[in-house]
């Protein structure tokens, strides 16, 4: 056993903080440390520098034009970007649809997807979750019928984060209602401007636009865009969800936001407030915890010994920790966390913000915000039942 | 970056292992507490395997291996809830090999190593709680040596040592002693403690005393956080054999029909003590991992640690017995002396509140594993 980094990813990681100091736009930066909104602009044209350098697919394998990293460098760089202020990379290309491209995709595929994903020039929805199916996700009902060389998909799908951006779309959609739902799924790609497809964004408690409901009206998608074999969609999905066992648990970002947790309490004059300091003591703990177990995860990959199957556990404690550091840091603003005003959201804002710090003004909002956490990806219910499972064997 | 365990390591915790699965099962361990809650016998068993040497060099006769060796053995231990605490000689092993002068080494380590001498930490007092920089006993000094006067309480296995790491002050300041039971000035009061172990309240009138270091407080932190670390690894095992045992239960207790494990209410629950036990695995790793580390950073991972397995015992140990419905408190069934097991851990060197405190004190402006 040993708790440290060889002296090549010491390396490796001195390499990516230079680059990203280097690289990461400053305005882009004091948006992200201070939770201010972040624009279309802001993450594509972050999305476009790592692409030029070659890491936007920071996951992929050298074979596809991936850096070809390992699990513990892909964990460095995740965690040098998260710390120096880098938005989180948008997953639904790179992250999510690429891994299946390209182990499921032909080669035309290959030559025709993975470059505008590589370099952010093309921006990918999801399509997962319906009306009717969130966490029993096969029961889902969009349907595509194929007609000669082309499906002809109809239905809706909701939840599709930053969808109103969406250039492209992947798709679980029905082919078959034959035997159990899980056969019956096939894996379509779509280009989001397709005549018959609409965009509804959906305005989330917070009063913040970032998830979409999508409706389907006899769209037509060339049969060339289906991912494997017809009826096998399920399976690609699964091996989707392969593909972000530890980065699921975002403590990286949950680093960074513990240390932006204590600046706020420290401003607010509660750093020496024993109640809420053993507040922020008891997350410490949390992210030490977590990280702990993330580290687990990545030496038991690397080895191939002990494989630990915690990736349930990983996302429920991760999404518990990201609602906690946002509930405490819109405690530490006390009343003036509540004060409403939009444009103080927005980086530059020369306003007069009630009580005079300006950096109060999202806190709340978060708050509101990150309760999806616990609810999306599987919600966490939905892994205490995977979780049970194994357990109980 | 590595989580494996090395083959010494396995051969190790297989050794352990076999022995508490043959030679430590439920009854036996029944016997013992019965007849008091210590066992020489059993501890005489423990010392054949040559666990008491770990964390001697091999120069004064034991086995120089590190916090890892230590780790694998206490959760073995843990999984057979072992009465006799193992923890004590690894606690005397290193501080006596990190902090004494050449006398005291020779004469006591290669008798810990071989397990001849029972050395165990003798620091509670009733005003201080958990507090290692409070302390009332006194030290003079007597000719070439020392006398030490106090009161010290719940001692492990106090009535049956052979000797104690005794704090005490000297000018006011802490310096730590070794006394020996059979002093003259020494008189334990054995009790059985809550896990069905054993602990004494320990008098030192004027008792002849050997000085380990006059730098008492660094050392007794340092004893007291290589017995956190033995404590927390110890859980660990303990926890695995309680979700094992619970887990057991759940799939063959049949209600209305069903077996308990069918019970969504109950599987999540199960689910939340796994959380717990894979959190207190992974900092109990953290705790054993940075024992080596220097002095502040090894006091704030051991903090972190403790804090996060007293949570841990607590929800585990609680929720077992829920599990288990009516049998769970029964002393009949082995899940009851699991949780009491876990209670007594929590409220060993430094109990969770104790540790929130002591992350407090310590959390600086970034914070990580490696921060």
């Amino acid at each position: 056993m040993d708790l440290s980094f060889t002296p090549e990813e010491q390396k490796f990681r001195e390499d990516i903080r230079a680059w990203v100091k280097e690289n990461l736009p400053q305005e882009i930066s004091h948006k992200v440390h201070n939770a201010l909104e972040l624009t279309r602009d802001d993450l594509q044209s972050w999305a476009k520098i790592l692409g030029k350098k070659g890491w936007l697919g920071y996951g992929w394998p050298k074979e596809f034009g991936g850096p070809g990293w390992t699990a513990i460098e892909r964990h460095l760089f995740e965690e040098e970007t998260a710390l120096a202020g880098a938005p989180r990379i948008v997953p639904f290309g790179p992250v999510m649809v690429a891994p299946v491209i390209q182990a499921f995709g032909t080669p035309e595929q290959h030559k025709r997807f993975l470059p505008g994903i590589a370099s952010g020039e093309v921006w990918w929805s999801q399509g997962y979750s319906e009306p009717g199916s969130g966490s029993d996700l096969a029961s889902l009902k969009t349907k595509a019928e194929r007609q000669g060389d082309k499906y002809i998909v109809n239905g809706q799908k909701t939840w599709t984060t930053l969808g109103q951006y969406g250039d492209w779309m992947f798709n679980l959609v029905r082919t078959s209602s034959e035997g159990k739902p899980q056969t019956g799924i096939s894996f379509l790609l779509l280009d989001m401007k397709s005549p018959g497809v609409t965009v509804r964004p959906i305005k989330l408690l917070d009063g913040s636009v970032e998830v979409n409901e999508v409706w389907f009206d006899n769209v037509e998608v060339p049969a060339e865009n289906l991912i494997g074999e017809e009826n096998k969609g399920w399976t690609y999905a699964k091996h989707l969800l392969s593909h972000e066992r530890t980065n699921i648990a975002d403590v990286n970002r949950a680093k960074r936001e513990l240390e932006r947790l204590k600046r706020i309490a420290k401003t607010e004059g509660l750093w020496d407030d024993t109640r809420f300091r053993d507040e922020i003591a008891k997350l410490e703990v949390d992210v030490v915890a977590l990280e702990m177990m993330v580290l687990r995860v990545l030496s038991a990959a690397a080895s191939g010994k002990n494989s630990l199957d915690v990736a349930g556990l990983l996302k429920i404690k991760g999404s518990e920790i990201q609602q906690r550091y946002t509930e405490l840091m819109m405690l530490a603003g006390g009343a003036y966390s509540l004060p409403l005003i939009r444009e103080a959201m927005h980086a530059g804002w020369q306003g007069d913000f009630p009580g005079g710090h300006v950096g109060l003004a999202p806190l709340a909002s978060n708050y509101f915000n990150m309760r999806k956490t616990t609810i999306y990806g599987g919600s966490n219910e939905v892994q205490r039942n995977i979780v049970a499972q194994t357990v109980l064997g | 970056m590595d989580f494996d365990f090395s083959d010494d390591q396995e051969q190790l915790r297989d050794a352990v292992r076999k022995w508490v699965d043959k030679g430590y099962d439920f009854e036996r361990r029944r016997g013992i507490e019965a007849a008091g809650g210590f066992s020489r016998e059993a501890w005489d068993e423990l010392s054949e395997l040559g666990l008491g040497g770990l964390y001697i060099s091999e120069d004064d006769g034991g086995l120089g291996m590190g916090p890892v060796a230590g780790m694998v053995v206490m959760e073995e231990l843990g999984r057979g809830i072992v009465l006799e605490p193992f923890a004590q000689t690894l606690i005397a092993g290193g501080v006596l090999s990190g902090y004494a002068g050449a006398d005291v080494k020779d004469a006591w380590l290669p008798r810990i190593a071989g397990g001849q001498a029972l050395v165990v930490l003798a620091h509670h007092e009733r005003k201080a709680r958990y507090r290692t920089d409070v302390c009332e006993a006194t030290a003079t000094k007597a000719g070439d040596g020392w006398t030490v006067s106090g009161t010290k309480g719940v001692v492990p296995a106090g009535d049956q040592a052979d000797a104690y790491l005794v704090p005490a002050t000297v000018d006011g300041k802490i310096a730590l002693f070794l006394v020996e039971r059979g002093a003259d000035g020494v008189a334990a009061r054995g009790y059985g403690t809550q896990d069905g172990g054993r602990a004494a309240e320990v008098v030192f009138d004027k008792a002849a005393a050997a000085l380990v270091t006059l730098d008492g407080l660094t050392a007794l932190e340092h004893a007291v956080d290589i017995g956190i670390a033995a404590i927390c690894a110890e859980a660990v095992g303990v926890m695995d054999k309680t979700l094992a045992v619970t887990v057991e239960y759940m799939n063959t207790r049949k209600q209305f029909g069903v077996t308990i494990a069918t019970f969504q209410a109950l599987r999540h629950r199960l689910a939340d003590m796994k959380m717990q036990l894979e959190l207190a695995r992974s900092m109990s790793y953290y705790a054993s991992l940075k024992l080596n580390a220097p002095t502040a950073e090894r006091r704030q991972a051991v903090a972190r640690a403790k804090y996060q397995l007293g949570v841990s015992m607590r929800f585990v140990g609680q929720n077992a017995v829920q599990l288990h419905g009516g049998i769970g408190v029964t002393d009949e069934y082995i899940v009851s002396h699991y949780f009491k097991r876990l209670t007594q851990m929590e409220m060993s060197f430094g109990d969770t509140l104790h540790h929130l405190g002591e992350v407090s004190a310590r959390m600086e402006e970034t914070a990580g594993v490696f921060a």
